[in-house]
């Protein structure tokens, strides 16, 4: 088989100094699936938008058939014959099928009007080659997600696309509609296209794809026949090895529930259930963390807790109170909430610093105001900022500086510092750590723990399996909206957990 | 009869403008655009087409500095929305003020005069007599020797609807509105269709202002537009930019127009010309409603 392309030496930096792809070579050839896996973040999508022209390598090269290639935008990666079928489906749903298709390369007679009849015609022609079962005149919004998916390659293949890039494409369809693509995928590679696969389902890599290349934190682990692997092995080579960090956590002293989610179900509005009867507990001096790959209802889970989805079915309790229907403020006196949108939901990027350290504060504690809470006390508020400035360490000029003139760890720090100081009985995580540097991780974790053992129950929620490991007593594995496991840290390993991650617990 | 036949004649008449800038509205519609001023190019297009008309003793040479004196306001309109992304509806409202000043000013500058420029040199878009069509009975006054500028709108409305549902062109149109980074991502700069967009709205309302006041009257007036630009706005969206329905709601805003006209006989006149407002206003109140309706659906 002859290579069609060959990716050398890619290296992507994230400023300011996130490494997503560090050295990274591939070699596709012609006519084969090659499967590229690997964990959330371990840089399997970037590799490929930098193939297709939607990002830009710092440094490396691409070569097509041997001679080097750059693309600037998707559009001269499609001319080249490489397409990208992306997670979220692009498509005019208000077209029909042949339109969706033709769009951008329409066949037209005299004064542009467009040849209805070829046009559909090499449409249906298309869809009969590649047996998709599809109706060229149907509307793109009347018909399924898997259908919708297959419009979509159908998009790349009326352009003569002939190196096909799939990014998770499994992710959107319910498993019935699974085989069929796998059988579409064969179709055309036997039809001598190539196909790149971005998966982390290790069961469906195993099945479809000739051979795998593994991704870990941005460096590529190898790249191997399919026959020769298992799923244990390819499992390791994702996870890797590495000693977890020695747990620095004291024996739980653990006392009452304090958070209680019981039969939680949710589903979105005529779409697949997205969190089926969801239990989780946390006791007094415990750390409870959910583990699981991105999109298997965390988000969901999270934004229920804190209510801005309202749950179908199932309650939550706080300290033996009601807290299904509460309202926000409610909520946020028994609740402190870090999220994992930064800019956007854990802070006013163009407020100053002691402005967001008093958001939620200033509604909850008379402190911060006076005259029946009309007028802020400006005192009370530079005293308070300077207080959690120091006992988080963060670097800034002046608290009346703007939020968005700091770091982004130094913004995660002084959200911390706000929620951590709100001392709520119980206290939402989620990924508390992601963008900061190793030594305010360490400094995080601490301040984590030190809540614990002060007895307030704590939900973590993170990407970063050693991190759950380090900090939770005990682990939840959630996988496409269930949990499957509840495991006593101690009880487990970060193979096991990341097994049941990706295979949920049926296996 | 001939009250009837005056009626229809009026309607078509009020109807016209209003038609030719909502055609302009419903291709800015499709393209995604939140287009307010057509009242602007309308009035626009009035002015510089008396100018035209005057200085070159020619209708032509006036249509075709209306259809100029439009797409000016088009272009600049291109250059805030599109270019420098500013708010469309922001944009939209500086340019009907900008319009109505730039041509006030202009009319007072060039031909010396405040209010109203009538002159005999203006000529006037002419009548077009249709032979056998002309000699019907009743109906032969209706379709024939009307002005050219209604025919041309008639024709615009067929060439529109076919446009956008059967050209290359009216496919990436609607997909600029539906999607843009879908039609992004199919290799077509959903910018480049929302310019042409613009373009040809800006060209459809020079007719239109061309006819207020090169056929409809010969003369220009401050602000003689007089709200026809929002009028076509809400006829467009009460259809969903449908062009045959937009036609139809022209005609209708029209007989609301002649009707105010031929309720001043018994009604003060500041009422009867509230009419086409009113209108309006009822068809944006059902457009909220729908909307929600679907809103609710989705």
């Amino acid at each position: 088989m002859t290579d069609v392309i060959t990716m050398d030496h890619i290296v992507k930096v994230f400023p300011p100094n996130v490494v997503a792809l560090n050295n990274v070579s591939v070699t596709f050839r012609e006519g084969e699936i090659h499967a590229v896996v690997g964990e959330n973040g371990a840089g399997k999508t970037t590799l490929m938008k930098i193939l297709y022209g939607m990002q830009e390598a710092n440094s490396g090269k691409i070569f097509l058939k041997g001679s080097q290639v750059h693309f600037n935008k998707p559009g001269e990666a499609i001319s080249s014959g490489i397409g990208m079928v992306h997670q979220e489906i692009l498509l005019i749903p208000e077209y029909s099928v042949w339109e969706n298709v033709i769009l951008g390369v329409e066949p037209t007679g005299y004064f542009g009007k467009i040849d209805q009849q070829k046009s559909r015609q090499k449409v249906k022609q298309q869809i009969d080659e590649f047996q998709f079962h599809l109706d060229p005149d149907a509307r793109v919004e009347e018909i399924s997600v898997a259908a919708r998916q297959k419009v979509e390659i159908l998009k790349l293949l009326y352009r003569n696309v002939s190196f096909l890039i799939l990014d998770e494409p499994t992710s959107v369809l319910t498993p019935q509609e699974i085989p069929q693509l796998f059988d579409e995928l064969r179709r055309m590679r036997d039809n001598g296209r190539t196909i790149v696969y971005i998966s982390h389902h290790l069961e469906e890599v195993l099945e479809l794809s000739d051979r795998i290349t593994v991704l870990r934190k941005g460096s590529k682990i190898d790249t191997i026949e399919s026959s020769a692997a298992t799923k244990k092995s390819l499992a390791q080579m994702m996870v890797g090895r590495e000693v977890i960090f020695e747990s620095i956590r004291k024996t739980a002293r653990t006392g009452n529930i304090v958070f209680d989610m019981s039969g939680l179900d949710y589903s979105f509005p005529q779409k697949r259930p997205i969190l089926q009867n969801i239990q989780i507990q946390v006791r007094e001096g415990e750390i409870v963390g959910i583990a699981g790959v991105e999109g298997n209802g965390q988000l969901e889970v999270v934004r229920i807790i804190m209510g801005l989805l309202k749950p179908d079915h199932g309650k939550i309790e706080i300290q033996g109170k009601d807290f299904t229907h509460a309202s926000i403020l409610e909520r946020r006196e028994k609740i402190s909430f870090v999220s994992q949108d930064r800019a956007n939901m854990g802070s006013c990027l163009n407020a100053t610093i002691s402005e967001n350290i008093i958001m939620t504060h200033h509604r909850l504690n008379k402190r911060f105001s006076k005259w029946n809470g009309i007028v802020l006390n400006k005192s009370q508020i530079r005293i308070f900022s300077e207080e959690v400035r120091k006992s988080f360490d963060i670097q800034m000029d002046s608290t009346e500086a703007e939020i968005k003139s700091l770091s982004g760890g130094n913004q995660q720090k002084t959200i911390l510092g706000r929620e951590l100081s709100l001392d709520t009985p119980f206290l939402l995580l989620d990924q508390p750590t992601r963008g900061l540097d190793v030594g305010s991780i360490e400094y995080v974790h601490e301040h984590i723990l030190q809540m614990r053992d002060d007895a307030h129950a704590i939900l973590l929620l993170s990407a970063d399996l050693e991190e759950l490991f380090r900090l939770s007593d005990r682990i939840l594995v959630l996988h496409r909206g269930k949990i499957v496991a509840n495991l006593k840290t101690e009880q487990t390993s970060i193979e096991e957990v990341g097994y049941l991650m990706l295979e949920g617990g049926a296996q | 009869m001939n009250v009837i036949i005056g009626l229809i004649n009026g309607m078509i008449a009020a109807a016209t403008p209003i038609l030719l800038a909502a055609l302009g509205g419903t291709l800015t519609y499709y393209a995604g655009i939140f287009n307010i001023a057509m009242e602007g190019m309308m009035l626009s297009g009035a002015f510089f087409a008396v100018l035209g008309s005057y200085y070159f003793h020619s209708w032509i040479v006036g249509i075709l500095f209306g259809v100029l004196g439009a797409i000016l306001i088009a272009l600049i309109f291109i250059f805030f929305s599109i270019s420098l992304k500013v708010d469309e509806f922001v944009t939209g409202v500086g340019l009907n003020l900008f319009a109505v000043g730039l041509t006030t000013y202009l009319l007072r500058q060039i031909f010396k005069v405040k209010g109203a420029f009538t002159n005999p040199g203006i000529v006037s878009i002419p009548k077009i007599h249709i032979p056998l069509i002309e000699d019907i009975p009743v109906l032969g006054k209706i379709l024939s020797g009307q002005n050219l500028v209604v025919y041309i709108a008639l024709i615009a409305t067929i060439f529109i609807t076919w446009l956008v549902f059967k050209s290359r062109f009216g496919l990436r149109l609607r997909a600029a509105g539906y999607n843009s980074t879908c039609l992004d991502t199919s290799g077509v700069s959903s910018n480049a269709i929302r310019f042409r967009s613009l373009i040809l709205c800006g060209i459809l309302c020079g007719f239109a202002g061309s006819f207020l006041s090169l056929g409809y009257v010969t003369l220009f007036t401050e602000n003689m537009s007089a709200g026809r630009g929002w009028i076509s706005l809400a006829a467009v969206i009460l259809v969903s930019g449908n062009p045959v329905g937009i036609a139809l709601v022209s005609l209708l805003f029209g007989f609301a127009d002649g009707l105010g006209l031929f309720l001043q006989q018994s009604l003060p006149s500041q009422f009867t010309s509230m009419v086409p407002y009113v209108a309006t206003l009822m068809a944006l109140f059902v457009y909220s409603i729908r909307k929600k309706k679907k809103e609710a659906i989705s």
